[in-house]
């Protein structure tokens, strides 16, 4: 009876260790990726065009949620041309990259 | 030529004014609407599960367009349909007008990339 705890203890540390080496992203890669995204991103009050709205600001914004946006545009579940072939180019690592290194811009 | 100078000017302060009437919405209002966005956005705008976007100080007219996206399903997200299904327009601007006025953690790419400093 001792030993099903015991088990599900290993398999709860094993589950998190690794849910933390999944999320773990290698900034200085995502700093050299974010290069393309400075030219609207990076402009303070920049507006696109078709359709007209701020270009939103993302240093400092939360990893997950940077991930899901990105393959949201990756997957459909976004829309907008410029996001959507932007994140076309991105590999699974580099979208990893680039949230652990925006995330970690947080004022 | 002077007119048309002076004319160009009036038309741009024109559209500057449009703009910011369009950004307008009543902070204050916004905040009593905003209270079932707190759960996961955070009371401050800054949400602290990694999954949900900080909205304090995000832009205001960015805000209100995709709260639209999410009404209109242009952005796919079930939670954030519910929860935008119920706003007005004048909603929108309100909830809006309060998650931009908040303090930030959130800042443009601007110094933040290879080569600046």
């Amino acid at each position: 009876m001792t030993r099903l705890p015991l088990l599900g203890v290993a398999m709860a540390t094993a589950l998190f260790a690794a849910a933390s080496v999944h999320a773990e992203g290698d900034k200085a890669a995502g700093r050299a990726l974010v290069y393309t995204c400075a030219g609207c991103h990076g402009v303070p009050g920049y507006t696109n065009a078709y359709p007209q709205y701020p270009v939103p600001k993302i240093a400092g914004q939360n990893e997950q949620y940077i991930i899901n946006a990105l393959q949201g545009y990756q997957n459909g579940g976004r829309k907008h041309p410029t996001m959507d072939a932007q994140a076309q180019s991105l590999s699974a690592t580099d979208i990893q990259n680039i949230a652990a290194y925006l995330s970690s811009l947080a004022k | 030529m002077k007119r048309a100078i002076t004319l160009l000017s009036f038309g741009a302060i024109l559209a500057f004014a449009s703009s910011q009437l369009l950004a307008a919405g009543n902070a204050e209002n916004g905040k009593q609407k905003a209270a079932t966005c707190f759960a996961c956005h955070g009371t401050d705008g800054n949400a602290v599960d990694p999954q949900y976007p900080r909205l304090a100080g995000q832009y205001n007219l960015y805000l209100q367009r995709v709260l639209h996206e999410y009404k209109d399903g242009q952005r796919d997200n079930p939670i954030m349909k519910g929860m935008v299904a119920t706003l007005s327009d004048q909603d929108i601007e309100d909830v809006s007008a309060y998650f931009s006025g908040l303090p930030s953690k959130l800042d443009t790419l601007k110094n933040h990339i290879s080569g600046s400093k």
